[in-house]
């Protein structure tokens, strides 16, 4: 014992297992940390269990009075709730669509970026612009500038290829709303993967040109395994922020016609403030919340074990 | 199998800057192994660089077996390569690493199996081919680039500071086993280096550079018993060889009062320069009793022994004048201790004459 003491003084905690400072000195140390972890509880747990509360209740605002517990009986309206599939298909196109559309674009702009050009660093900032608005202003720059019937650039484009007149948001209404989000998403995958690229050895680059690799057989064996890790961080983090989208469905198609474009946040504000059904969103929340768990599980897993640094090798 | 020739080969990065290779000549004789070696910022890695294809040929050109290769892309030209961190592909098995120039040319898988797996005989692989490159030791990944070139059976193999980040040990056992099988595979190769042992061992020829410019291009015997000019003198050999400049006297020159004198062919080269650059190997003094008449030894003060053993190198100033620095290469078991006096005497037959304005060796 007190010969490991003396080999590592730094770190007698190691000795044993065992924590060898007391427990005054404990509290000392993480003391400051517990307004923020007081904080996160208050913020987070107990609005959690306030909607597990709500979810086992009838409650209805415009009823007052009718507040009363009845099990899960709002889990199973939940489920035969045909409309609540539709909107949870819709979140997963709309979430996986807009991702996976924005990884490919971002990763051709970045490929694009990465070589050498004149005006490239304008071409860059020009290229990032989207990322940096707010989301509610590039929704209405989407819904009236771009897509109006009347006054969008366009259908003015394609009016001489005679394909003015087409109602973008009522026709296609999730397409619209996500190729709002693909514009907003791309510059965030291009510059994650940008990165990538520019972490690539070189020295690898040109031992494939001195193997006879075409441009197509470096990009396919070498540049796309490399980025492997950056494609996966770039849908996980994407995935995450946009299956809780709802500034542009709000702003576009307030989720219609019907349920057409509404995702699953936007489905749940509906039937909580415009409903007032308390106790069937709080269902639907505490639903989301599950699969939305089990979905992060395997995502976070996923990210975690491609950046243990395990790829890292001369 | 096939003959290089540097052709008055330059590499200019910035028109009217000094070239980072400048009017290289050289040729690699079929089947020869020649070392490009110098300091850091000598060209010595551009110019195989340019030999690769992955650094143009600004002025002058390169051939290979004959064909002028400045416009061929770097996978026409036949030829393998080698690098300093092996640049091995991390995604890929040893073994997918060894096949995929056999891959990239469309040879059937077959024929490229076979092949990686013969190379991988010759160089211990075996039992590593499904392994990733991160799970291999340094010296492992380094066979396994070696393996990548010898599986493509080039006409040129090209090396660029292989062993640089191999440990002590590794490093003299791979270069045996490096030179052994070009030996026996008799690929024309050019090897970069920067550690002038490798150079002296594994080459056929050495080529010595410094600012872009061919020093001297020779055997290793040759470049070390005569070296071209001061720099090359001075590069070539461990602890490098004592250069002093030294004022000339009726027969020679003079150093710390002793007359030294030169051969006929020498003073008659020198002509009536008053100061001569005076190359001395280490061991080419012969150590002196301190007893001895100064007029014909020098007499020197011991900063430093250094016993390896077989050998000991004293590191001395002279004693009538601090500035002046010499290494003497002594026996094995030295008596003498920091701060001591020594007297030592050049042997006259090996003295290596410079002029000391240009460097070049007189006559």
């Amino acid at each position: 014992m007190t010969a490991t003491l003396e080999e590592r003084p730094a770190a007698p905690e190691n000795a044993g297992g065992k924590p060898a400072i007391d427990k005054a000195e404990g509290w000392r140390r993480r003391g400051p940390l517990l307004p923020a972890l007081i904080f996160t509880i208050i913020v987070t747990q107990i609005p959690f269990i306030l909607t597990l509360y709500y979810s086992l209740q009838s409650w209805n605002l415009v009823r007052p009075g009718s507040q009363e517990f009845v099990w899960f009986s709002n889990y199973g309206d939940v489920f035969a709730d045909s409309q609540f599939r539709t909107v949870a298909l819709n979140t997963v196109i709309m979430t996986l669509g807009s991702v996976l559309i924005a990884v490919v674009l971002g990763l051709l702009l970045a490929l694009l970026l990465n070589r050498q050009f004149a005006g490239r660093g304008i071409v860059r900032t020009l290229l990032i612009t989207p990322f940096l608005i707010t989301p509610v202003a590039a929704a209405l720059l989407w819904k009236t500038v771009l897509l109006d019937p009347t006054l969008g650039l366009i259908n003015f484009v394609l009016t001489p290829f005679g394909g003015s007149g087409t109602e973008w948001i009522s026709q296609f209404p999730l397409a619209s709303v996500m190729a709002a989000l693909i514009w907003q998403w791309t510059p965030f995958m291009m510059l994650l993967l940008l990165a990538g690229l520019q972490s690539m050895p070189t020295d690898q680059l040109e031992a494939a040109r001195v193997d006879g690799a075409s441009a197509w057989s470096t990009f396919r064996e070498l540049t796309l395994p490399h980025l492997r890790r950056f494609i996966e961080l770039g849908v996980v983090l994407g995935t995450i922020y946009l299956v809780n989208i709802f500034d542009q469905v709000y702003m576009m198609t307030q989720g219609g016609p019907g349920v057409a474009s509404a995702n699953l946040p936007f489905y749940i504000y509906q039937r909580a403030f415009l409903g007032f059904d308390i106790g069937q969103s709080a269902a639907m929340g505490v639903v989301v919340v599950i699969l939305t768990l089990i979905a992060a599980n395997f995502a976070l897993r996923l990210i975690f074990r491609s950046f243990s640094g395990e790829q890292e090798a001369a | 199998m096939a003959e290089v020739v540097f052709d008055q080969a330059s590499r200019i990065y910035t028109p009217g800057a000094k070239p980072a290779v400048d009017r290289l000549d050289l040729t690699v004789a079929d089947g020869d192994l020649v070392v490009l070696v110098g300091p850091s910022g000598s060209g010595k890695s551009t110019a195989l660089r340019m030999l690769a294809g992955l650094e143009p040929i600004d002025a002058g050109s390169v051939r290979i077996d004959g064909r002028d290769v400045v416009d061929v892309p770097s996978k026409d030209r036949d030829i393998a390569m080698v690098f300093q961190n092996y640049a091995l592909y991390p995604s890929k098995t040893v073994a997918e690493n060894m096949a995929f120039p056999l891959k990239m040319r469309g040879m059937d898988k077959d024929e490229r199996a076979q092949r990686v797996r013969q190379a991988a005989e010759m160089l211990g692989l075996t039992e590593y081919l499904d392994r990733k490159p991160k799970a291999l030791s340094g010296g492992q990944r380094q066979r396994v680039a070696m393996g990548r070139a010898i599986v493509r059976e080039p006409q040129v193999f090209l090396m660029d500071e292989p062993l640089s980040n191999l440990d002590a040990k590794m490093r003299v056992q791979t270069r045996a086993q490096i030179a052994e099988m070009q030996n026996r595979l008799e690929v024309s190769t050019v090897y970069v280096t920067h550690d002038q042992v490798e150079a002296m061992t594994m080459g056929d020829k050495v080529a010595v550079l410094a600012n872009g410019q061919l020093q001297q291009y020779a055997t290793p015997p040759e470049l070390y018993d005569r070296p071209k000019n001061a720099f090359v003198a001075g590069f070539i050999g461990s602890p490098a060889m004592n250069l002093l400049d030294l004022p000339r006297s009726s027969s020679g020159v003079t150093l710390g009062g002793v007359e030294i004198p030169l051969p006929r062919d020498v003073s008659d080269a020198a002509g009536s320069r008053d100061k001569l650059t005076i190359g001395i190997r280490p061991e080419d003094w012969v150590l002196e009793s301190t007893d001895a008449d100064s007029s014909t030894v020098v007499k020197a003060v011991v900063d430093v022994v250094e016993e390896l053993g077989s050998e000991s190198y004293l590191y001395a100033h002279l004693a009538d004048d601090t500035s002046t620095s010499v290494v003497v290469r002594g026996p094995g078991r030295v008596k003498v201790r920091f701060g001591d006096p020594i007297a030592v005497r050049p042997n006259p037959d090996a003295l290596h004459v410079f002029d000391a304005e240009t460097g070049e060796r007189l006559p």
